[in-house]
């Protein structure tokens, strides 16, 4: 950093507090960010990060605080306000006019209009062209509709419309929790470019990428700044203290579990299963006591898998056997019935019911087992139900009758998890069971799933987190393109293995051969359904 | 715990505005407060109000309809028919109506769910359809019913209505199927959420069904006790009758989105709707201010819930 910048900083917060009802979500935070830096926000799911950034995106007015922008005060009253001062958020979930296409989505609200209000095509395409060369994103993209992209080329056009908006600073929220690792790479290139003539404020949950992008860090937790620091070598254990408060063992502890599982036991066979244009051939083994690891990118057929045991895709071939049984996989009731359970990746659009209480959320499943759609409902033991789960799993809620969504995103997943415990299943499935839950429940969460495992459940996690994915991993499969492409079995599975595996001859470190036409083939995550959400 | 809080308001809210509606009409209106006049009020909501108990569970799935309307007129000119040309018993004719409420119901349940179409489409193509087959059917003649049994009409067990006993057992049968049994926790889970409530082993699509056969049963009850009561079918018979329905639900706090809602609230609503109408004839103001009071309270009971909502500063799921 020149000395310049230092002296006058991009924005500036000083004391910014927020307020919702009986919660305070930020007390007193201060932050400076500097032209051409990049400043990681941490801390926990419910710390304050989200709030914080929608305060300077716009969307919520702090209730004291003094913020400036560029060398003036900075009061946005609107996203639309904040956009126009050059303060761009893209979020988790990327929000854009999905019927329209991309070139529309660009110049949505700030058309070139001509002397009679029309709009000039043309000239808005030429700059978009040049924009698009600037930022390295296909031209051909251009004409698309913004809906059939997938969500890591949506979120780069977002962030190219930021560029095309001439912002100062860019917030992302998380940007790389529903990213491949190509696009990934991709986006930390774009960011990259962008810092030539911005600064970034990034929010984010993994430390890894923390290393890789970042300059500075600052730690939120209970709404407060409670601590920052300069990213240099290792500062993972500083991180997790900072966040929890508490030193931590995340993984150590769970990775050192005794590994005995029983030859025989198997609980769930899948032989030659397909789904057409999905799975092809896919044949697995999981044994009680076990947990296997599924690992594959977007698109590999994951979730596939795990739907298509459910009965909510069907395959089209292979046979199934479920603790020694045939299973023919029809509807969900049937493969709850039959011991199945399945915790969704998607906890908002797939999970919880939003408007129902912690107890109604966590019977759920188990209620479905009843026969008989007129049959009671034992409210009493709903509720032994409830507290017996709320107490083993540290779910934090003040009561069972209050509504999920007043739960951090962690508790809200151990209530989940919950349901289908409650289910008594022989084989759980976990689809990305930790993803953007923060570090403390993880690692709960982590115990769980292995003190499950040896109790004798057969668990199949499906997981990103590859870290996360070998510690808790008996085995590991990895699955490309729908297809089993390895499996591996032993204490030391090496994780540069497995990502081999899954990319294929994608990418990775240079041994790509020269004659595969990458630059025409669609990469392994592209095109592939991901369609089910 | 912001929440139970807020949700204890919304519940508690209804009943406040009816008890504050009474405590003004008594004093406004000399002729408000007597046990004829409250009985007529009964008897003459008794219809809307079972509909709406049954509506609120389809309105709490996420979904509407729009064509009890229609419905009610086919079905009342069924009783008619019935009544004068067949000669049948008063329970068997009510049976068939029931029954045909039942499958007219499950018809429109079935476009929704299997046919994966908007309720809101789905009803209002019914609407139209059974208004037609009405017209139809009454081909430019008024049909006359000889009064049926006077327990389905305005008879009363002292000064109590029998209809309004008849509409107080619905609501208690459907508030304890909503709380007590799978098929109300179910409803409550779709209307939150479909994905997931297939994902946990609820047929969602038979609970669609299901909900819609059930409003369509009630319906048929209602028309039933319009013909014991009015006698007579024309071709506008239950015209806007869906209107006063939904809006007692909303009123009644049920959530337009889905997901949330109570029959207990429901039948605040039906009565605040069946008092307010009552006020504006007593009062001599000209009927067609029914319609903006009804339409301003709608407005009302919406507009607080979505601010209520965004109070809590929750993320609402759209």
């Amino acid at each position: 950093m020149e000395a310049h910048d230092r002296a006058e900083p991009l924005l500036r917060l000083r004391g910014v507090s927020k307020r919702f009802g009986h919660t305070q979500a930020l007390t007193g935070v201060d932050l400076e960010v500097h032209p051409g830096e990049v400043v990681a926000v941490l801390g926990e799911n419910g710390a304050g990060k989200s709030t914080l950034m929608k305060v300077l995106a716009g969307v919520h007015q702090p209730d004291a605080g003094e913020l400036t922008f560029a060398g003036a005060p900075y009061a946005p009253h609107s996203p639309a306000d904040a956009n126009e001062r050059g303060i761009v958020m893209v979020h988790q979930e990327p929000t854009f006019l999905p019927h329209l296409t991309v070139l529309q989505n660009l110049f949505a609200g700030r058309e070139l209009t001509g002397r009679l209000g029309g709009i000039r095509w043309r000239a808005m395409h030429g700059e978009a062209v040049e924009l698009f060369a600037r930022v390295g994103l296909d031209e051909a993209l251009l004409d698309r509709r913004m809906g059939t992209l997938s969500l890591g080329e949506q979120q780069l056009i977002l962030i190219a419309r930021a560029f095309h908006h001439d912002a100062k600073l860019l917030i992302l929220d998380e940007p790389t929790s529903i990213l491949t690792a190509t696009e990934t790479e991709r986006l930390f290139a774009l960011v990259e470019r962008w810092l030539q003539h911005g600064a970034v404020l990034y929010i984010t949950h993994r430390s890894r990428e923390l290393e890789q992008v970042a300059d500075r860090a600052i730690v939120l937790r209970d709404g407060r700044r409670v601590g920052a620091l300069v990213v240099e070598g290792d500062i993972e254990d500083d991180v997790v203290r900072l966040m929890s408060g508490r030193d931590l063992e995340v993984l150590a502890s769970v990775a050192t579990r005794s590994s005995t599982v029983a030859e025989e036991d198997v609980a769930l066979r899948i032989r030659g299963l397909a789904v057409p244009g999905v799975l092809d051939n896919v044949s697995l083994e999981l044994r009680r006591g076990e947990v296997l690891g599924l690992y594959g990118l977007v698109g590999a057929g994951r979730t596939e898998i795990a739907l298509s045991l459910l009965g909510e895709l069907p395959p089209s071939g292979g046979d199934v056997e479920l603790m020694g049984e045939p299973y023919v996989p029809s509807t969900m009731a049937h493969a709850v019935a039959c011991g199945l359970a399945y915790v969704p990746e998607d906890r908002k659009a797939m999970g919880i019911f939003p408007y129902l209480s912690v107890r109604e959320n966590l019977s759920a499943a188990e209620l479905g087992r009843r026969s008989g759609p007129l049959s009671i409902i034992d409210r009493a033991a709903e509720r032994r139900l409830a507290q017996r789960y709320i107490e083993e799993l540290g779910v934090k809620t003040a009561s069972m009758d209050d509504r999920i969504t007043t739960l951090s995103g962690g508790s809200q997943q151990k209530v989940i998890l919950a349901r289908w415990l409650a289910t008594d299943p022989k084989v759980l499935i976990l689809d990305e069971p930790t993803r953007g839950i923060d570090v403390t429940t993880k690692a709960e969460i982590h115990r769980l799933i292995a003190g499950l495992a040896e109790e004798g459940l057969a668990v199949l996690l499906i997981s990103s987190e590859l870290p996360e994915l070998l510690a808790l991993s008996d085995r590991v499969v990895v699955l490309r393109e729908g297809r089993v492409e390895l499996e591996l079995d032993g204490d030391v599975i090496e994780e540069e293995t497995v990502l081999r595996a899954a990319l294929g001859s994608d990418l990775v470190g240079g041994t790509r051969t020269a004659s595969s036409p990458a630059s025409s083939e669609p990469a392994a995550e592209e095109g592939t359904p991901d369609e089910h959400r | 715990m912001v929440n139970a809080r807020l949700e204890r308001i919304r519940r508690l809210a209804i009943w406040v505005l009816l008890a504050a509606q009474l405590v003004a009409f008594s004093f406004l209106l000399p002729n408000f407060l007597t046990a004829g006049n409250l009985g007529n009020v009964i008897v003459n909501s008794a219809g809307l109000a079972i509909v709406a108990a049954a509506m609120t569970f389809v309105i709490i799935l996420g979904c509407i309809d729009v064509s009890v309307g229609s419905m009610l007129g086919v079905l009342a000119w069924l009783t008619g028919w019935l009544t004068t040309t067949q000669d049948m018993p008063v329970v068997a004719v009510l049976g068939i109506v029931v029954a045909t409420g039942a499958l007219m119901g499950s018809l429109n349940g079935s476009i929704v769910a299997k046919g994966r179409m908007t309720a809101i489409i789905a009803t209002l193509g019914m609407l139209f359809v059974w208004r037609s087959v009405l017209y139809g059917l009454w081909g430019g003649r008024d049909l006359f019913a000889p009064p049926l049994v006077p327990w389905l009409g305005g008879m009363r067990i002292g000064v109590v209505p029998v209809v309004g006993l008849i509409a107080l057992a619905v609501f208690a049968v459907l508030a304890s199927v909503a709380k007590r049994r799978r098929f109300g926790r179910d409803i409550y889970a779709v209307g939150n959420d479909r994905q997931a409530a297939r994902l946990n082993g609820i047929p969602v699509d038979r609970r669609i069904i299901g909900a819609f056969a059930l409003l369509g049963a009630l319906v048929g009850l209602a028309a039933v006790m319009q013909m014991a009561r009015v006698g007579v079918v024309q071709a506008f018979t239950g015209r806007d009758f869906e209107l006063g329905v939904i809006a007692a639900v909303l009123i009644g706090g049920t959530s337009i989105t889905g997901g949330r809602g109570s029959l207990s609230g429901t039948l605040g609503g039906v009565l605040f709707v069946a008092v307010l109408q009552n006020g504006i004839v007593l009062s001599g103001v000209p009927p067609l201010w029914n319609g903006v009071a009804l339409g301003a309270f709608v407005l009302i009971a919406v507009g607080s819930d979505v601010l209520l909502e965004r109070r809590s500063g929750q993320e609402v799921p759209a």
